[in-house]
């Protein structure tokens, strides 16, 4: 249990190449941050230098306080879950949890103790003999997991953990580590490139791009108000709706004018442009998927498009759409809301109508693409 | 369709029996090629009616004289000289090796590359160049003739560094996370390789021991010149070659064989011992895959 602090972090490689620019961040005791980003973002590299396993080529990493850039991995007291599991081929399960414990000179009744109960948490016990080549790719990770576990160490990292699992299982693993994270309460920090994981693990998220974090905050934030185009693109699947657009401001009310609709800018959106005195001109409007409907062609607001592409998801329909002007759009439509007959109709080629509603809009400025409400 | 299939199975059945049984047929006619050699010295040294070399192979007379005969000779001085030297030198060139591979394998470092770029040139020069000047330094320490012993494995162990090739080789198929995960587990570069690494790569610790042993079990040419004459220095093959000339041929040829038998012994037991560590693979589960 213990803080992380990260202050202007930097990582260049030896061929020049800058990996993390000043990378500032206050990690609180018992908090769970996730790092997510694109491959190559510098996530990894960052976690790797908390470990102790990358050198930290400026800046300051601090655990409880402690200036921990020079010492060893072994020395930072912490515990790292890979995700590639990394077990020692070598040595049995029990080995494999017992091994940091070992090193620690540990009475073996102790280890005994520990390396059973945390066996029992995870539900590996029956295969505690075995050697890790014997084991399924979930229960590897377990395994890894119990490693980690048994040291009582001050933060606990997790690089990609369930990137080499299935769907199914990484669903399971999912939900599993969210449960150990009650049980353990301690700091953990966890890279993915995932954002359902970074979305249902985080406390905070802490979204990189290219070596930069865009933006840190808590899963809503991020959701409800990204920073930049990025992170509204990034956070949210399918992707949000980017449409270039024109925003209108009459008598004090904004509107909107994509594709030669006409939608009004209301509720808490509305009032953050008034407020913020936003002036009318070209900008991004974004729109989330799940916030597009079908609409009547005789609406004012009705854009007008074509099917291309109908992913049956089972609760719901992803609805791919092209405008007139080519741009694609997609539209989330849940399936119970639909009639006997229509989900049958929506076929490639068929003219439908979209539209969404003036509270769930973001907008973005075109050339720095940055939350205009921010 | 399913007669059709039925036949395809049967020929590819009857092939891999056929070129099955043509393998067999031409190792087993290679291991009597290769045993006979070794068949007739030990069938020799049990020979006790002549020592000359006769033109017969089975013995008309067998016993165990040839054998008291080399444990009453310079045999037993030449055998502990061999013995010794090739035990020390296989643990300190397997050590020396091993560190050297572990080291070039997972630490990057100015020059790395320069290192082992200058090794591998090294390496193709001859180790025979350094003979006169080998002898000199040795002779100028007093490490020659009665001393030849550690004279000798002061000169196999020098170099040992640059037979690191095969190792490094094998150390670069473990996964680096392996190193990072004992790393955050507690465990200092050293144990990393002593309780991670080396029981990954047992098959290629044994094979750096049996070499290390093997190089100075079998030297001649290097023995030869720094015991120089002293039998006292001397290990078996130049001993035993002493007893190859004209004027003992005759006396000495079937106590030869019998020496040839004991030297053979030791380097046995231990490729028996240690052969299934060749063939066995440790690192299957180590990651996904």
């Amino acid at each position: 249990m213990a803080s992380v602090k990260l202050t202007n972090v930097k990582k260049v490689y030896d061929n020049n190449v800058v990996a993390v620019h000043d990378f500032n961040l206050d990690i609180h005791d018992k908090e769970f941050v996730v790092f997510v980003g694109p491959s190559g973002c510098g996530k990894s590299t960052t976690l790797r230098m908390i470990a102790g396993l990358e050198d930290i080529s400026g800046g300051t990493v601090e655990i409880d306080g402690e200036v921990v850039n020079d010492l060893q991995p072994k020395d930072r007291n912490i515990a790292m879950v890979f995700q590639n599991y990394a077990l020692y081929p070598h040595m049995t399960v029990y080995d494999n949890i017992a091994f940091s414990l070992r090193l620690q000179k540990m009475p073996e009744d102790q280890i005994y103790e520990k390396v059973t109960n945390a066996a029992d948490i995870l539900g590996i016990t029956e295969y505690l003999l075995r050697k890790p080549r014997a084991l399924s790719g979930g229960q590897r990770q377990r395994v890894a997991i119990g490693r980690a576990m048994v040291r009582d160490s001050k933060v606990f990292l997790m690089d990609e953990p369930l990137s080499n699992l299935d769907a199914k299982l990484r669903n399971q693993m999912r939900a599993e580590i969210i449960l150990l994270r009650q049980k353990l309460d301690t700091t953990f920090i966890y890279v993915t490139h995932d954002q359902t994981e970074a979305m249902t693990l985080a406390d905070r998220i802490v979204i990189m791009k290219d070596g930069y974090i865009q933006q840190v905050g808590t899963p809503e934030q991020c959701f409800d108000m990204p920073t930049n185009l990025f992170v509204a693109e990034f956070i949210g699947a399918p992707k949000m709706n980017i449409m270039k657009t024109q925003l209108l401001r009459e008598n004090g009310r904004y509107f909107v004018t994509p594709f030669g609709s006409k939608i009004e800018v209301t509720g808490e959106k509305g009032q953050m442009l008034a407020k913020k005195n936003v002036p009318a001109g070209e900008i991004l409007l974004g729109v989330r998927p799940e916030h597009m409907v079908l609409a009547d062609d005789k609406d004012a607001a009705a854009i007008p498009t074509t099917l291309e592409v109908n992913e049956m998801m089972g609760s719901e329909l992803h609805l791919h759409v092209f405008t007139e002007d080519g741009t694609r759009l997609i539209v989330r439509v849940p399936t119970i809301g639909l009639e006997s007959g229509e989900r049958e109709s929506l076929v490639r080629g068929k003219k439908i109508n979209v539209t969404f509603e003036g509270k769930v809009m973001h907008f973005f400025d075109p050339e720095t693409e940055e939350n205009l409400l921010l | 369709m399913n007669k059709t299939l039925e036949k395809r199975s049967m020929g590819l059945r009857a092939s891999r029996a056929i070129s099955n049984t043509i393998i067999y047929i031409i190792l087993v006619i290679m291991s009597i090629v290769w045993l006979i050699p070794f068949i007739c010295i030990v069938l020799q040294s049990f020979r006790v009616e002549s020592t000359w070399q006769v033109g017969y192979v089975i013995p008309q007379k067998w016993g165990w004289d040839n054998y008291i005969a080399l444990w009453n000779s310079d045999f037993k001085k030449w055998y502990l000289n061999t013995f010794i030297i090739a035990l020390v030198v296989s643990v300190i060139q397997t050590f020396i090796v091993l560190c050297m591979s572990y080291t070039l394998s997972r630490f990057r470092f100015k020059m790395r590359n320069g290192l082992m770029r200058f090794m591998l040139i090294l390496g193709m020069f001859p180790g025979m160049l350094t003979m006169i000047i080998l002898y000199r330094v040795l002779k100028d320490l007093g490490l020659t003739q009665v001393n030849a012993v550690p004279g000798l494995i002061l000169v196999y162990v020098a170099s040992s560094g640059m037979g690191y090739y095969v190792s490094k080789g094998f150390f670069d198929t473990i996964p680096k996370t392996l190193d990072e995960a004992a790393r955050v587990d507690g465990a200092t570069r050293a144990q990393v390789l002593t309780k991670i690494i080396l029981p990954l790569a047992k098959p290629i610790v044994i094979y750096t021991i049996l070499t290390a042993f093997m190089a100075p079990w079998g030297d001649f040419v290097f023995a030869r010149y720094v015991s120089f004459g002293t039998s006292a220095g001397m290990n078996v093959a130049v001993g035993m070659y002493g007893w190859l000339q004209l004027d003992q041929i005759g006396q000495r040829y079937t106590m030869f064989c019998a020496g040839g038998v004991v030297v053979a012994i030791p380097v046995t037991i231990l490729f028996m011992c240690l052969q299934k560590y060749y063939v066995e693979g440790v690192t299957g589960g180590a990651v996904k895959g």
